[in-house]
């Protein structure tokens, strides 16, 4: 399992995948506005995306969980 | 892009009447308005690095740290220098240094008048404007 966190506080402006999407590692998960830049988060492993924890519009804190991949 | 640290840029502007606190709204005497410095100080940012953006690339403004030192009355001539001093991908620092020209109207020409930092981030120009109305 690898969980998927925010490296910065951002908001969430894509989510790019959904939950049971088959990924590879470098997939982009969601995209993420922070500082007026677009800030994809890709996908640490190849796996099955088991679970999506943010929608879009959300405001997210650096540490928060933004995807688990099995 | 092909952007590196040491890209410099330089602007030059005569204080007019319009450039004053008093007109900005940013305070309420006749010399050169922080925001209005500020500005000239962005726009030597933008032209540091504008023969170094891809197309299709722009930047904008992030953060500012601006020192406003010394007041410049109108009449005077203002130069900004932006020297790019950090790139982390999008990210750009530079630092900003405004000086009063010599041979220019009033006040002490030759000081720098304002030292400090601008902070741009490079983006795609479409998909910045797209993302605000989409």
């Amino acid at each position: 399992m690898t969980e998927v966190r925010a490296e910065m506080v951002a908001n969430v402006w894509k989510v790019v995948a959904s939950a049971g999407d088959t990924v590879a590692d470098g997939d982009t998960l969601v995209i993420l506005e922070s500082m007026k830049m677009e800030i994809p988060v890709l996908a640490e492993a190849a796996g099955t995306v088991s679970r999506l924890a943010v929608n879009e519009g959300d405001v997210i804190q650096e540490g928060d969980l933004i995807a688990v991949i099995d | 892009m092909s952007l590196a640290t040491g890209a410099r840029g330089t602007v030059s502007a005569v204080v007019t009447e319009a450039d004053t606190a008093l007109a900005a709204g940013s305070g309420d005497v006749p010399v050169l308005a922080t925001p209005r410095l500020l500005a000239l100080a962005e726009a030597a940012t933008v032209a540091a690095i504008a023969p170094h953006l891809a197309r299709g690339q722009t930047s904008v403004g992030t953060a500012v740290h601006i020192e406003h030192r010394r007041a410049t009355p109108v009449g005077a001539q203002v130069t900004a220098d932006a020297e790019l001093t950090s790139v982390d991908g999008p990210r750009l620092t530079f630092s900003v240094t405004a000086r009063h020209v010599v041979g220019s109207a009033g006040g002490e020409p030759g000081d720098v008048i304002a030292a400090g930092t601008v902070e741009r981030a490079v983006v795609d120009r479409a998909r910045f404007l797209a993302r605000l109305t989409g």
